[in-house]
């Protein structure tokens, strides 16, 4: 299983200071997370995709390029890819060269977006959202499997003859995950594929999330790649630990209290018992974190969102120790222990590099 | 279990409100009127002052808390919808409209719902025409052609020509509910099929 932190790139006052961090200075704080992540001993670091204030990450591989470069390790990932409103062309060319750049620690996770003026400075229409993912990542993943391609849909310019460069690393596209929280469409997509899904569920309640991952894991079963409970699912999740658990409610109440979604809305303690935030002790975490995959069945990969809500970069380096010397290390023997062994690990370069070699192998004794 | 649910969402602020005397008054009448005609019921009347708080915090979230999805799930499931609303600044009041912009916008497809609605005096009677109707209009309901409007004399000198008012509405209520309502199809369980969505 693995185990990492997203980020969305949020400029958020810190309300117990009344500071905000300058536009360079969250961009260099999204580095710093990533590279301790990869110090902790964490799987992944995922980066959202914003074009309007307050969100700075307006370009992801410029930023995952520079991360690659002073990390060996960890897989660089995106949460979430906009497949609506970006050229599928580019998306196809940035990731690929990405792909080289990292040797292959690279995957994306593909997302709608979820403000309405963004469509129309990218020449698109928020109720096309669906189908603009649907027909732009049937493009993406042509452009990565085949060399030449020919072209026609409803969203973008014809292509005639057309070679994406570079080339994916070793012919193998990277391992993509849907993210969606609310549309079954995007669940179907996923599971037509054999992609992975991830449920953002940080803000949502488990029998929704349960709804959806059921639906994912039914139709992937239906499409033929194995199993339901073979599928690739991804969840969110929210935490924020101190050793008492007083003291992590005490700290983090004001940044709940004043944070842009939820903020002046339920209490952290009613928010808490209806969606996975966990604020307590290392423990508490653990034990709600493992609850997951009594409701989900056992998932392949689990993102903490640990920087938003205007929390100091200082206290999410804490907090990233934290959860790489106390709570990672449970969780990966707990849900080991737990797993079966049909049940598959995420995708990596590496293994779909073997599995691709495997099939010539195939093809080559036929 | 032949039962038919009638779901009562009623707006008042106070501890007894006219809002729920009137609501009291309408379902009462409608389940008369289906025993009349042999049919059983049951009523489920809700307070939308009870929900204030998870109103407002699902417009922030995004999402219900368990207390108020159960009843988002109940009117959604009944059979007949009955709904009064205090008259404020000439419209419904603020805390109705927001119980009716978290449900499900599909919710109240074809769904026979009584308008009711309560003021100072009988000058604002016309908010259920120009207010309430175009609401569930929207959400694609059926309001029965009568609603009942009281205002605070309907409650003293003017009770004995509220009566009819009341047995009429909840007559034309109970006829409509006997026609069959359009069951919502359940996008989990039959999701469009990937090809049809390829296909545009």
């Amino acid at each position: 299983m693995q185990f990492g932190v997203f980020t969305v790139g949020d400029v958020t006052e810190n309300p117990t200071t009344g500071t905000t961090v300058s536009e360079g200075e969250r961009i260099k704080s999204m580095v710093a997370i990533a590279l301790k992540a990869e110090e902790v001993g964490l799987d992944v670091f995922a980066q959202g995709e914003h074009h309007n204030p307050p969100f700075v990450p307006s370009s992801p591989t410029t930023q995952l390029g520079f991360i690659a470069a002073q990390t060996s390790k960890i897989i660089l990932s995106t949460s979430t890819t906009l497949i609506t409103t970006n050229d599928p062309v580019k998306i196809a060319e940035d990731y690929a060269m990405l792909q080289h750049l990292a040797d292959g620690r690279v995957d994306l996770m593909m997302g709608r977006g979820n403000t309405g003026p963004v469509y129309p400075w990218f020449g698109q229409d928020i109720r096309n959202g669906i189908a603009l993912a649907v027909e732009n990542y049937a493009l993406l993943r042509r452009l990565w499997r085949e060399d030449v391609v020919d072209w026609e849909g409803k969203f973008r310019t014809p292509l005639q003859g057309f070679t994406s460069t570079p080339r994916p690393l070793d012919d193998v596209p990277p391992f993509v995950w849907h993210g969606s929280i609310r549309s079954p469409e995007i669940a179907e997509q996923a599971a037509y594929y054999g992609d992975g899904f991830f449920h953002n569920n940080i803000f949502w309640p488990i029998s929704h999330t349960k709804q959806m991952i059921e639906l994912y894991r039914r139709r992937f079963e239906h499409y033929g790649h194995g199993a339901a409970d073979q599928a690739i699912v991804g969840l969110g999740g929210q935490i924020f630990m101190r050793k008492n658990s007083q003291d992590a409610v005490r700290e983090f109440r004001p940044y709940f209290d004043n944070a842009p979604v939820y903020g002046h809305g339920p209490s952290l303690e009613d928010f808490s018992r209806e969606t996975p935030l966990t604020v307590g002790s290392p423990q508490q975490v653990i034990e709600r974190t493992l609850s997951f995959r009594e409701h989900f069945g056992d998932y392949q990969r689990q993102l903490f969102l640990m920087d938003h809500a205007g929390l100091p970069l200082k206290t999410v380096l804490e907090q990233l120790d934290i959860l790489g010397e106390e709570v990672v290390p449970v969780l990966r023997k707990e849900f080991a222990a737990l797993k079966p062994a049909h049940v598959p690990d995420a995708p990596t370069h590496a293994s779909l590099k073997a599995a691709a070699e495997r099939a010539r192998e195939l093809e080559t004794i036929e | 279990m032949n039962d038919k649910l009638i779901a009562v969402v009623t707006a008042g602020l106070t501890t007894p409100s006219s809002s729920r005397l009137l609501a009291d008054q309408l379902s009462a009448a409608a389940a008369d009127e289906l025993s009349g005609r042999g049919i059983t019921s049951r009523v489920e009347t809700i307070e939308v002052r009870d929900y204030a708080h998870d109103l407002t915090n699902n417009l922030l979230t995004g999402f219900p808390s368990a207390e108020l999805r159960e009843v988002l799930e109940t009117v959604t499931a009944a059979d007949a919808l009955i709904v009064v609303s205090p008259t404020f600044s000439a419209s419904y009041s603020g805390l109705f409209k927001m119980f009716f912009d978290v449900l499900d916008d599909k919710a109240l497809a074809g769904k026979p719902v009584l308008l009711a609605a309560t003021g100072g005096t009988e000058r604002h009677s016309l908010v259920l025409d120009f207010a309430l109707r175009p609401l569930f209009a929207y959400l694609k309901a059926l309001p029965v052609p009568t609603g009942v409007y009281a205002a605070s004399t309907d409650w003293g000198p003017n009770a004995a020509s509220l009566r009819p008012r009341i047995t009429q509405a909840a007559g034309e209520l109970v006829a409509a509910l006997q026609h069959e309502t359009p069951t919502q199809a359940d996008p989990f369980a039959n999701p469009t099929p990937f090809e049809d969505l390829l296909n545009g």
